[in-house]
């Protein structure tokens, strides 16, 4: 297995006549847990929309495991391939109930795959690590802000993806909350496991991450510990506020 | 425009002036015609000519004066004696016109069998000008039509020029060149050719290519030249005029297309609501014009003519209003909802078309034809430059320039343009997004109304009509995208177009279909409409 | 409690399967005895059971995909002109009655597209085949470049209109204007008899009982919590690593086939059919059937089309000039007041709670 999960090789996405990412590279490896900071529309949804197969770039790719340029291919095989996404904004299916989440995120195809009982250690499991089983049967719709978030998670997470990409877990949480997320993501970090987390919450940030990328305006301005970034005096200026 | 049928016109008109005082020189001897007609067989034929030329050129009085003669003679209804002859028919003088019996033992002139002929065709020759009823001129011209060779030359044109009837007049000029293209001096017949040449016609095509088969046409080689040159002008020129005809009438159909979908277009791109009620707005577009038309026949006759006009002003603020109250009333709450907002505007229209149904009745109103969308210019080939169809694409050009003037220019179409491009960012701005809703829907239902407006001149006008235009408007909104003004002129020009194009060659069903699948083609290419900003999937 | 965690004790869909499957048997057993049912009535029912298969075939594709088509009368349509053919090849074979719109156009026999036509099975299946091949293409084209919501209903709307003037035209060699009509035999047997008339009733009540059950199976397995997932959420879905297009285009060929099968089982109980059935007001009407039962439910639509249909039958006779007022006041009324029609009747508790409840703003509803 190669080393670099995800190998982002100048990427530009453009809207008319603006550069929402301007030549991106970007590499993240396996066992890494990458924060990417940056203003509000430093692109930094974009790229995970490209990475996902949402977006198509005008130029560059994005190799998977060193070998796949996901570029090309469709949503549904990028997310067969191993890489899951949580969206922005909390993308739950408000009809079904928290169980049929988990199972669907388990078990890919419109016929199950899984035999029943493996597939009930599997929900018990994800429910147990994103602590909804007091809610399994309720529908996604009743859940609060927060439960949405962790059910959307243990959706994707189900399926025990080689590459997680969050998007704002923690937006609009409480700090118990946010709490919460930390120690989750944190217990999700395995070796042969990349996760992008893309994040406003720096002390959040700086409890999960083991490096940070900072975008500007579509463009690598800074990749490093948190500790580096917080003393990096470009960032500041474009970011931190001076 | 036909620059060569103008020049030929002035010229007649011209020595038509030029010819009239001398031809009132001669007066006619009255009294020595009608000895003429009572004399033998020389005599008549020398009266004969004397009516020719009355019929062709004389005093309207003189010609009115032979109108019974000939006709007389052919019945043996003219009674001849000593004094000069009476007209048995109605017992007056055939000289003075006055009422006389006839002397002593009278005799009724008799026509030799050549001067038969000749009389017939003199009578009605005359009765082709002078006869009062244009009933009696077209039956006359049947009797021409028969011997075309005897026919005098210029008798036809004359009549044409002076003839009222529209219908009549076509048809003695076909007459006229048939006259001209079988007379017997070769060289009157080339002349005729270049003449029809210069209007070219199908009538004129099927009259000179029928001409391939006569004797001259092998035998002289300049008629053979001259023939060929004629078809070859001919066929350019009616190719030009369908060409043209074609333009026309998919531009006039793209305009009531346009004025159907440019407030559809402008409701969906600001709410994503498809008003199913369009078509009626149409509809009743259409019945409020009607209705200021029987306003105007009680109130104010003399400005009846100007219905169209006025009606403006009604047309839209009466839908706008409807618009307006349909929106606060109903489409407010469906915000979000779009596919329910389409059963909901599909009630409205359903509740439309029934209520003007049981207040108006299904039958189609009879509108007025002012004289602003009647008739038209012919310019070339078979193309008629028709008033009515001017009227809406003038129109549409007006409707366009006016909207995008608001759209463009005003703090109000500003609104409109920023809730278009993002609502909650407008909102967040202090825009008022739930007036400009409510204007914006009144905007784009008074558009509906004055594409009523517009094309009540062309179709008819009745309670289902709207039916006939919203799915092809809809088609125009899907294919120009959400909420763009020129991507609604660009495929109501095309549609319009492509739906002309296609209707003469299979048929207007075809049409419909073929414009469908073109579209669902269309749409596997680019998803969003010709015009549409792209916006974020998730 | 099944495997993906629907409450499963008696649901109301149930009780109606029940209830329509007694309906059925008891008309038969009462057939031919002083009890029967009227002609009318009878046939009335038959009529009614068939417009609930068809409203079924749209909730499934508009209340659990988010889908509306405004064009689902096409396979209606379909369904219907290709059991016409049927009757009338097969009444010509046995009583030799030419149809009436051959001698209009002045033909002495079948055009050769009705060849086989006499065999219900050949018929079945070029209905199955052709509803299959135009759903199948039409909805990988629209499906494939993502059309959807108001743009997907607007042009299956210009289809079904575009079908209709095809249909009128005279020289397609399928009735034109006047339709096809003068059915005198079905299966061998003489058509407009009582029997006859309560066979196709019950019949009809019991492919509308299979119909329900089995589209109830299909909803309530993984594969119905997969078109849930797909109505609220479709990019979530895809990213999930499924192919959506697929499910897609499987639920929306089974919804045409179901609405092929109502039309095969209407047209010979009304004994005409004619190009009206392809009118843009009749695919809206559907619509406006399920959204009075309420979306997302099989009953819902069931007895949305019951309902309203019962409505406009009586009234097509006490009144006919003002069914589509009301129709226009129901449409109104259950769109602001109760979103999901009758089912929010039932939350009132005026009638038993049905099913899982589900949020009265926007199933599968997004903004274009
Ligand atoms: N579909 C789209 N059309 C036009 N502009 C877009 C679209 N998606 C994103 N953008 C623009 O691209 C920029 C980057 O957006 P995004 O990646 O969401 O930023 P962020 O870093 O806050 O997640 C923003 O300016 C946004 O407005
Ligand atoms: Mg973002």
């Amino acid at each position: 297995m190669s080393l670099t999960a995800l190998l982002v090789d100048g990427l530009t996405v453009r809207f008319g006549s603006f550069r929402a990412l301007d030549d991106l590279s970007l590499a993240i490896d396996y066992g890494e847990v990458r924060a990417i900071i940056g203003p509000n529309g430093a692109g930094k949804t974009t790229l995970l929309d490209v990475i996902s197969g949402i977006t198509r770039p005008k130029q560059g790719r994005v190799l998977f495991d060193g070998a796949i340029d996901l570029t090309g291919l469709s949503e549904a095989a990028i997310a067969r391939a191993g890489l899951r996404r949580k969206f922005q904004k909390p993308s739950v299916f408000e009809g079904l109930s928290v169980r049929q989440h988990i199972a669907i995120g388990a078990d890919v195809g419109f016929r199950a795959r899984l035999d029943a009982p493996a597939l009930e250690d599997r929900i018990g499991e994800v429910l147990e690590t994103v602590g909804l089983v007091d809610h399994s049967n309720r529908l996604a719709g009743e859940l609060s802000h927060g439960q949405k978030q962790w059910l959307e998670i243990g959706m994707v997470l189900a399926s025990d993806p080689k590459v997680l990409m969050l998007d704002e877990p923690v937006a609009g949480l409480t700090d118990e909350e946010t709490e919460r997320t930390a120690a989750l993501v944190r217990a999700l970090k395995r070796p042969d496991r990349a996760i992008v987390v893309v994040e406003h919450d720096m002390d959040f940030v700086e409890r999960i991450a083991d490096r940070v990328t900072v975008l500007h305006e579509g463009r690598t301005l800074f990749e490093g510990s948190m500790a580096h970034v917080r003393a990096d005096a470009a960032v500041v200026e474009v970011y931190l506020g001076r | 425009m036909n620059l060569t049928r103008l020049t030929a016109v002035l010229a007649g008109l011209l020595a038509a002036l030029l010819l009239a005082p001398s031809a009132r020189a001669q007066a006619l001897d009255r009294a020595g015609l009608i000895a003429n007609l009572c004399g033998n067989a020389s005599a008549m034929g020398e009266a004969a000519s004397v009516l020719t030329g009355l019929a062709m050129s004389g005093d309207a009085a003189d010609r009115a004066f032979a109108v019974p003669l000939a006709r007389a003679v052919i019945d043996r209804k003219l009674a001849c004696d000593d004094a000069g002859a009476v007209l048995t028919e109605n017992g007056l003088d055939a000289v003075t016109r006055q009422p006389r019996a006839a002397a002593g033992e009278p005799l009724t002139p008799v026509l030799s069998l050549k001067n038969r002929a000749t009389y017939e065709q003199v009578d009605a020759a005359l009765a082709l000008r002078a006869a009062p009823e244009a009933s009696q001129r077209a039956a006359a011209l049947k009797t021409l039509e028969r011997r075309p060779a005897l026919i005098p030359e210029g008798l036809l044109e004359a009549a044409a020029a002076a003839e009222p009837d529209a219908g009549l007049k076509g048809e003695i000029e076909t007459l006229a060149q048939t006259a001209a293209l079988t007379a017997a001096d070769p060289a009157a017949r080339i002349r005729a050719l270049a003449r029809i040449a210069d209007n070219p016609s199908r009538r004129a095509l099927t009259q000179v290519s029928a001409l391939t088969a006569d004797p001259a046409y092998a035998a002289s080689p300049e008629f053979r030249a001259a023939v060929d040159d004629a078809t070859v002008r001919i066929g350019r020129g009616i190719a030009v005029g369908d060409v043209l005809a074609t333009a026309y009438n998919g531009l006039s159909f793209a305009s009531i297309l346009f004025m159907a979908a440019i407030g559809l277009a402008i409701i969906f791109g600001l709410m994503g609501v498809i008003n199913l009620a369009q078509g009626e707005l149409i509809m009743i577009g259409a019945y409020v014009t009607w209705l200021v038309q029987q306003g105007l026949r009680v109130v104010a006759p003399s400005l009846l003519d100007w219905y169209l006009v006025l009606a403006i002003p009604v047309a839209f603020f009466v839908t706008a209003a409807i618009g307006i109250a349909l929106e606060a009333s109903l489409l407010r709450h469906l915000y979000k909802r779009p596919l329910m907002s389409l059963l909901a505007t599909w009630a409205v229209s359903l509740f439309l078309m029934n209520l003007v149904r049981v207040v108006f009745g299904t039958q189609n109103l009879q509108f007025e034809t002012p004289f602003y969308v009647t008739g038209g210019v012919p310019v070339i080939g078979d193309f008629i430059f028709t008033w009515n169809r001017m009227f809406a694409i003038l129109f549409a050009v007006v409707t366009l320039a006016l909207t995008w003037g608001l759209v463009r220019r005003t703090p109000f179409g500003l609104n409109i343009r920023a809730v278009t491009q993002n609502r909650d960012m407008a909102a967040c701005i202090g825009i008022p997004t739930r007036r400009v809703d409510m204007m914006a829907f009144g905007l784009g239902s008074g558009l509906a109304g004055l594409a009523g407006l517009a094309l009540s001149p062309i179709y008819s006008v009745n309670p289902q009509m709207g039916q006939n235009f919203i799915i092809d408007a809809f088609m125009v909104v899907v294919l120009g995208g959400v909420g763009t003004i020129a991507g609604t002129v660009v495929a109501a020009l095309g549609i319009g177009q492509i739906n002309v194009l296609i209707e003469p060659l299979w048929g207007a069903v075809a049409a419909k279909v073929i414009v469908l699948l073109m579209i669902i083609a269309f749409l596997q290419w680019r998803p969003e409409g010709l015009f549409a900003v792209k916006g974020r999937r998730k | 409690m099944n495997r993906f965690g629907l409450i499963t004790h008696t649901a109301p869909i149930v009780h109606l399967i029940t209830l329509i499957v007694l309906a059925a048997l008891l008309m038969a057993g009462l057939a031919g005895t002083e009890f029967a049912l009227s002609r009318y009535l009878a046939n009335a029912i038959g009529q009614l059971a068939a417009f609930a298969v068809l409203a079924i075939s749209l909730d499934l594709i508009w209340g659990y995909l988010g889908i509306l088509s405004l064009g689902h009368g096409l396979f209606f349509a379909l369904g219907g002109y290709l059991m016409a053919m049927y009757l009338l090849k097969h009444s010509f074979e046995i009583t030799g009655t030419v149809p009436d719109f051959l001698q209009f156009m002045g033909w002495k026999e079948f055009p050769f597209y009705w060849d086989g036509f006499e065999f219900f099975p050949y018929a079945l299946a070029a209905a199955v085949v052709m509803t299959t091949l135009i759903s199948g293409l039409f909805g990988y084209v629209s499906f494939r470049s993502r059309v959807g919501g108001v743009y997907f209903a607007i042009i299956t709307q210009a289809l079904v209109y575009v079908a209709m003037l095809l249909m009128f035209r005279n020289d397609t060699g399928f009735g034109g204007n006047n339709g096809m009509t003068g059915f005198t035999v079905l299966f061998g047997w003489p058509m407009g008899t009582s029997g006859m008339i309560t066979a196709l009733a019950v019949a009809s009540l019991l492919v509308l009982a299979g119909v329900l059950a089995g589209c109830n199976g299909l909803v309530k397995s993984r594969f119905g919590a997969l078109m849930l997932a797909t109505r609220d959420d479709e990019t979530r879905l895809r990213t999930m690593g499924y192919e959506t297009l697929r499910l897609k285009l499987i639920v929306w060929c089974l919804s045409a086939l179901i609405a092929m099968l109502a039309g095969m089982l209407y047209v010979p109980q009304v004994g005409i059919i004619n190009p009206r059935v392809l009118s843009p007001e009749l695919s809206l009407e559907i619509a406006v059937w399920v959204a009075i039962g309420g979306r997302g439910h099989l009953v819902g639509a069931v007895i949305g089309a019951l309902l309203v249909n019962a409505v406009k039958f009586w009234l097509s006779f006490a009144a006919p000039e003002i069914w589509p007022f009301i129709l226009s006041g129901l449409i109104v009324l259950v769109v602001l007041v109760f979103p999901n029609g009758l089912m929010d009747l039932a939350k009132f508790k005026l009638v038993r709670p049905m099913g899982p409840k589900r949020l009265a703003s926007d199933m599968g509803e997004a903004r274009p």
